[in-house]
């Protein structure tokens, strides 16, 4: 499957407090890449990501996924574009006392007739589908325990599994390693990285180590104050640039 | 990304003076004695009071220590015979496992008409006793006698002024001896005790049936968006608090003046409590539920139903189940006091063994709520391990 391009337009987003989250941001992305958002707390790049599949309603400008304005969609229709673009949170956000299994096929609700969900029914194949997904990323064996017995690694990748069902064009990863220890960050990227190369799933990803940015982004755009500051190749990231986006007092953390 | 910041090296706060110190712990110390001094003399305290007077309770413990279980009942030999009254047909026997049999003639009749009860079959020379079993379960005695020497018996009744038209004639001869069996007490505490959960169930159920809709109108998450929403919640709110600070008793006192003593006094004190103390329960529930899975669910591109059904319901259904439980478990508890005040159920009972001093038939009621309670309380928090 050809991953989706992501268009943003003079994107703008003021919270009803007055925060101006996002202030006239515009970049896009090409089918395929992983792209990487770096930037501090606050910089935005929550916003920036819900504003994508319209979890948050921007206050102005545009996004278009594969040459469709989301930002234009009746309910209906946006339903049927966000169940092709898959989400990863850093809170892994699964429903805690259901079952993993459970919580893997609810990526699959946007898909199925609603009235399946009073008798909590899904199909003999989605499931089996559900259990492949599981497998993949190394925990089928807790298809039936219940999400909160699982480590933080383990919540995870039961949240990749979920995207996975969806046969998403886009994933939207918000700080998906940011509550995770080093050698669990790099496993759960991995899992992101590999739908990436194989099936072309275009991938935007955001967090804040730069040496993680670095082994896993194709590109990188970087927020501060809600406004792109950086654009480029993650390599191509030095010190000194680190320091502007950062600020002076920033030390970069290696991650191994 | 760390920080190098340096703080300075806060200065020692200023030393109090040592006197201070001690002088307000002494104070306090002094206020305390005072208090609990004035505590002591006002609650009549009389430790001695508890020894000297043992001998008044001695006799009443006694008996809580020999509840009223078991009695002695004479043996009885049953035989009953349908009869049918006004042209219908005479119904067919309820007691069948009797060696006795009895045949009435005619089987037949109408009321006022004389009918032959012939029977056999029944130890001989033993006191017997006609009865007349009508439709609805009342039992009449028709009249006394002795078997024979063969175990028959022979006589003649009247039918009754009856209404319906399938009743039963019963003969009932007295054996030798007697059977050991449940007293009449436990039978009556065991019929108090199922009202009484009943009463509970009941009572909680009516909460629940209003506390659910009610407690989303008292969750601040959900409510306090608009002004008008956030005076409902006001409103709900300060409704939950004031009929939770009304105590059960004082509802029954008042249901039972409105509706008639008995159970449903019981329910619905019990109900109007419970939606308050449920309700709240709820709310904050509601109030606690992790946005995060509702966020996520929406991000799949799922509908209002199905988000309600995989992000909604699995957060708050459980802990409503186990709070609706343990508030059944808490109702069936205070449905025992309920009833002193006229709300029905096993405290109706009890209190009137109390009152005419049966220490033991009162004893037998004690035990059976405690019996009950406890295993109450062991059920609602097996379910409740199991559901959260």
């Amino acid at each position: 499957m050809r991953g989706a391009a992501v268009r943003v337009e003079q994107l703008t987003k003021i919270y009803p407090d007055g925060t101006r989250a996002l202030n006239d941001i515009s970049f896009s992305v090409n089918p395929g890449e992983f792209l990487i958002i770096i930037g501090l707390s606050g910089s935005g790049k929550s916003t920036l990501m819900r504003c994508i599949n319209r979890l948050v309603e921007p206050t102005a400008g545009k996004v278009f996924v594969d040459d469709v304005e989301v930002t234009a969609l009746e309910p209906d229709d946006l339903r049927r574009m966000r169940r092709q673009i898959g989400m990863i949170f850093q809170q892994f956000n699964l429903v805690k006392r259901s079952p993993v299994l459970t919580n893997v096929l609810a990526g699959r609700l946007g898909y199925v007739p609603p009235a399946w969900a009073l008798y909590n029914y899904f199909p003999r194949d989605l499931r089996e589908q559900a259990l492949r997904h599981l497998t993949t990323v190394g925990i089928p064996e807790k298809a039936h325990t219940r999400a909160d017995q699982l480590s933080g690694g383990q919540q995870q990748r039961v949240g990749i599994a979920r995207a996975l069902m969806q046969d998403p064009k886009l994933i939207l990863a918000d700080e998906p390693v940011a509550s995770l220890d080093p050698a669990t960050s790099h496993s759960v990227l991995r899992y992101v990285e590999d739908l990436n190369r194989r099936e072309g799933t275009t991938v935007m990803c955001s967090m804040h180590f730069l040496s993680l940015a670095r082994r896993y982004g194709t590109r990188l755009i970087a927020l501060k104050g809600g406004e792109i500051v950086y654009e480029g190749l993650p390599v191509e990231i030095d010190e000194r640039r680190f320091k502007e986006i950062f600020g002076e007092e920033a030390v970069e953390v290696e991650i191994a | 990304m760390g920080q190098n910041a340096t703080t300075p090296i806060p200065r020692a706060p200023e030393v109090p003076r040592p006197g201070a110190g001690v002088f307000r712990v002494l104070l306090w110390l002094v206020v305390l004695g005072v208090i609990y001094v004035y505590g002591w003399q006002v609650t009549q305290i009389n430790l001695g009071e508890l020894a000297r007077k043992a001998y008044l309770i001695t006799p009443l413990l006694n008996d809580l220590v020999r509840p009223d279980l078991i009695e002695r009942r004479p043996r009885l030999q049953v035989a009953d015979a349908g009869i049918g009254l006004d042209g219908a047909p005479a119904p067919a026997p309820l007691e069948t496992r009797s060696p006795g049999r009895i045949t009435l003639s005619p089987a037949e009749a109408t009321i006022g008409a004389r009918v032959t009860v012939s029977g056999e079959g029944f130890e001989p020379s033993r006191p017997v006793e006609l009865v007349w079993f009508d439709q609805s379960g009342v039992k009449t005695t028709l009249g006394q006698g002795v078997t024979d020497a063969a175990g028959r018996i022979q006589a003649t009744v009247t039918v009754p002024n009856v209404i319906g038209t399938a009743h039963h004639i019963m003969v009932r001869v007295v054996l030798e001896g007697t059977t050991l069996g449940p007293s009449n007490t436990v039978r009556l505490t065991f019929f108090r005790i199922v009202e009484t959960i009943f009463l509970a169930l009941m009572g909680t159920t009516l909460a629940v049936v209003l506390a659910v809709p009610l407690s989303f109108l008292g969750a601040k998450n959900l409510m306090a968006r608009t002004p008008i929403g956030t005076a409902i919640y006001y409103v709900i709110r300060t409704v939950f608090n004031i009929a939770r600070s009304i105590e059960p008793l004082i509802l029954a006192t008042v249901f039972a003046v409105w509706v008639g003593i008995g159970p449903f006094a019981g329910v619905l004190a019990l109900g109007i409590h419970s939606i308050a103390s449920l309700g709240k329960l709820y709310s904050e529930q509601i109030e606690s539920i992790d946005p995060g899975p509702i966020e996520a669910i929406t991000a799949t591109g799922a509908s209002m139903l199905q988000i309600v059904r995989y992000a909604v319901v699995p957060q708050i259904v459980p802990p409503f189940i186990a709070f609706t439980i343990y508030r059944w478990d808490i109702n069936v508890r205070m449905s025992t006091v309920i009833g002193f005040v006229g709300g029905g159920g096993v405290g109706f009972l009890l209190m009137q063994y109390i009152n005419l001093l049966q220490w033991k038939q009162a004893a037998t009621a004690v035990w059976a709520i405690t019996l009950v309670v406890a295993a109450m309380d062991y059920l609602s928090a097996a379910v409740r391990e199991k559901v959260v």
